[in-house]
């Protein structure tokens, strides 16, 4: 049987939900003969293939122009959708920026700082614009399933796969499966 | 009351008309999730989580409120219950910050436990952007809006508990916001800071400021214990993680106090900074010196031995165990006859062949005469159940040359010449109860000695031991001038203490068993290190006589030794027979020398 495709991205992300993933440490190992990972944040190929995957996991939340790109990329390229972390499922700590609101996020950031002289907004058109509501990745695009957690533990990824390859989708997640922190 | 029969989920339950669903349930060992009930609490259905199908029943019925009736059909997990409490439980996550990775209380949250039971793993509403300014204005506890789910939990434990009315809901709808008074910051409000809503806040809105993130909730153990900060000997749990204390909070089966504490007792008692005494401390020559607990109780011992009895002094604080009070008598009154002796308290009178009350009796008086005693301030639980006797209906009368903090609550205030206006209301009253301190006048006394036959006694006493220790004859005020050798069971007091050490003779030979270092200990001659309330187990006997059992939560500091572990060894040195009373069972298990 084909190996299965994955790819990650991340959006709005501290890397916390890739590195969780990793900690799956020998577990991938005896996962490989089953899947393969095309591209990711964290390997030499980081964009997901144009030809598609069979499951592609975002993580991060939805906080500019270019994480909604990333994310509807990632939806036309995968089969399963899977939005990893509680910034991805919520908004999470990226959401914070909703309570202040983002220009005031950005003034204080660039321009405000006690260490900032002749400060500046980036607007370079290279980059992506924030938007005024961080959200999650539901929010912009269509999302198979939600894997909470800040961030998820390895065990919580080790279950999403197997269930996965067993040929289930785990739109209800076990108690001990489901956390918020 | 009656017996019914309902059907829940199938299974035929018993239960007591004047019932709710919920309890009745609970009684029969089944689950129903809730949110804003409380068991302490009146239940008022405002968060909607408890939910279920009654049979015949047009709409869904909160459990908490409904009452059973005979033959009643209920469902409380059906497809359609779990459905609308996965609704309600989205409506109440998409209003305010509920991200649970910034709250200290993640892991010990009744809505994030909801969250995980009803598998909410992403927002159905729109991410919420409103930010609430949080009021830290309290000095243990804050406020956060951003938290807070509105279930009026505090808002009740304010009112109904505390008798304080402090917290309420303004606004309407979407706008409703829990406020104090009218709405001023808690700090500034009538608060009296006792945390009783802390510890019902079913999520982070309302979290004590000294423990916020300082322990994982799932790594916190409970060790029960008596607070020793004044008679009433509440119960409270101490939470501890990893050897800490990390705060104390409300022991709900607690008998004599039912989950109430004062601010002194939930948040001071562990805020003293004051410096230990780590070991035992001998001065010789004008040189203070470390010396052996052996070498300590054989100086003390020899010293007690050979001083004529009328110049023996003993004073102590009311602030110590059964088991030292009883050790106490033993070795100095029993055996050494010492001719001063006394404690630091005053004892409040007795009035012959009055019926003694207690403080669960509040709840059913409807006149209450309070004179010479202020529990405002000395012994706050008992101002709550006043105030919510008040509440209930109760005439208060205070008696007093000023008016106390209760004199507001009172339907009338008189000063002492007055009483016999006080006494003839209550004389007219059907459960009348007369709560006094250890401030009454022998004219009061007299006055009040009409009363007795007619009204309940409560005394409140101003010490935390002052009932065991009047009742061993350790009353009184020793003259130190008068003695040759003083022996002080100084413990934690600070105040009356240093107040004796100014009083005390250049030539006297002074011992101190103290926990601090004081203008009393630096006095001393030979300074013994006593643990404190929260290093000793053993038992204390409240105002109202109820035994209280308290269980030492750390170990002592340094060479410190539990009260009665200190004088239990004077006795043994000085050759007295070690007889340990069934009361003092934690007496060989901490025995280590």
């Amino acid at each position: 049987m084909a190996k299965v495709l994955i790819a990650t991205d991340w959006l709005a992300a501290c890397a916390g939900c890739h590195m969780s993933l990793l900690d799956l440490d020998e577990r991938i190992v005896a996962l490989l003969h089953h899947v393969a990972f095309t591209s990711s944040p964290v390997t030499d190929l980081k964009h997901t293939p144009p030809t598609g995957v069979t499951v592609g996991i975002l993580t991060g939340a939805v906080s500019n122009t270019h994480n909604v790109e990333v994310a509807r990329r990632m939806r036309a390229r995968c089969r399963y959708l899977i939005a990893v972390g509680d910034c991805a499922t919520f908004g999470g700590i990226v959401a914070a920026r909703n309570l202040v609101g983002t220009q005031a996020a950005l003034r204080r950031a660039y321009l405000e700082t006690e260490s900032t002289v002749n400060g500046r907004i980036p607007d370079s058109p290279e980059l992506g614009r924030p938007l005024e509501t961080v959200t999650g990745v539901g929010d912009v695009v269509k999302v198979d399933i939600f894997l909470p957690g800040c961030p998820p533990r390895a065990d919580d990824f080790h279950y999403l796969f197997a269930e996965l390859l067993a040929g289930r989708i785990p739109t209800i997640l076990p108690r001990e499966h489901l956390r918020y922190d | 009351m009656g017996t019914v029969t309902i059907t829940i989920n199938g299974q035929k339950v018993s239960a007591q008309t004047g019932q709710t669903i919920l309890e009745a349930a609970r009684g029969a060992g089944i689950d129903i999730p809730t949110l804003c009930h409380h068991p302490a609490l009146a239940p008022v259905g405002a968060c909607r989580v408890c939910l279920v199908e009654v049979a015949g029943q047009r709409t869904l019925q909160p459990s908490c409120t409904f009452p059973v009736a005979d033959r009643m059909e209920v469902q409380t997990e059906s497809v359609k219950v779990v459905e609308a409490r996965r609704f309600v439980l989205e409506l109440i996550f998409s209003e305010r910050n509920h991200f649970c990775m910034t709250c200290p209380m993640s892991g010990d949250c009744e809505l994030q436990n909801l969250g995980y039971r009803y598998g909410l793993d992403h927002w159905v509403y729109p991410t919420y952007e409103q930010a609430f300014a949080v009021d830290a204005s309290p000095a243990h506890h804050l406020l956060d809006h951003n938290r807070c789910v509105l279930c009026r939990r505090c808002v009740r434990a304010c009112a109904e508990l505390v008798g304080n009315h402090t917290l309420d809901l303004r606004q309407r709808g979407a706008h409703t916001m829990l406020c104090a008074d009218m709405d001023l910051p808690l700090g500034e409000s009538t608060c009296v800071g006792c945390g009783t809503c802390v510890d019902v806040c079913p999520t982070g809105a309302l979290i004590d400021k000294r423990s916020a993130f300082m322990a994982p909730p799932s790594e916190v153990e409970r060790i029960a214990t008596t607070c020793s900060q004044c008679s009433l000997g509440c119960g409270l749990n101490v939470a501890m993680h990893r050897g800490r204390v990390v705060r104390l909070e409300s022991l709900w089966e607690a008998p004599v106090n039912r989950g109430l504490l004062c601010r002194r007792g939930r948040f001071e008692a562990l805020e003293d900074h004051r410096l230990r005494i780590l070991a035992p401390m001998l001065t010789e020559t004008n040189k203070r010196l470390h010396v052996s607990w052996e070498k300590a109780l054989a100086v003390a011992a020899s010293r007690l031995e050979a001083t004529d009895p009328r110049r023996l002094g003993l004073m102590t604080t009311t602030r110590v165990t059964n088991e030292a009070l009883n050790l106490m008598k033993k070795v100095f009154i029993d055996t050494l006859n010492a001719g001063q002796r006394g404690m630091v308290d005053r004892v409040c009178p007795t009035f012959p062949a009055a019926e003694s009350g207690r403080l669960s009796d509040l709840s059913e008086s409807d006149a209450i005469l309070l004179a010479g005693a202020d529990p405002s301030a000395d012994q706050p639980v008992a101002a709550f159940m006043i105030k919510r006797a008040v509440d209930r209906g109760a005439r208060l009368i205070t008696v007093g040359k000023r008016p106390g903090e209760l004199a507001v609550f009172a339907e009338m205030h008189v000063v002492p010449r007055q009483l016999e206006v006080a006494v003839d209301a209550l004389m007219a009253a059907d459960r009348p109860m007369v709560v006094y301190g250890s401030g009454l006048k022998k004219a009061d006394i007299h006055t009040l000695q009409r009363l007795a036959g007619k009204a309940r006694f409560l005394a409140l006493q101003p010490g935390v031991n002052t009932r065991t220790a009047a009742a061993l004859s350790v009353n009184g005020m020793p003259d130190p001038a008068a003695c040759d050798t003083l022996f002080v069971v100084a413990g934690e007091e600070n105040g009356a203490m240093e107040r004796l050490a100014a009083g005390i003779d250049r030539r006297t030979f002074v011992m101190a068993q103290a926990s601090y270092e004081s203008p009393l200990a630096a006095r001393a001659d030979l300074v013994l290190p006593m643990a404190i309330w929260l290093e000793r187990s053993g038992t204390l006997t409240n105002t109202e006589g109820v035994l209280c059992r308290a269980h030492a939560a750390l170990p002592p500091t340094g060479q410190s030794r539990p009260d009665w572990d200190i004088l239990g060894r004077l006795a043994e040195t000085l050759g007295l027979e070690d007889n340990p009373s069934p009361n003092r069972p934690e007496r060989r298990k901490h025995r280590t020398f």
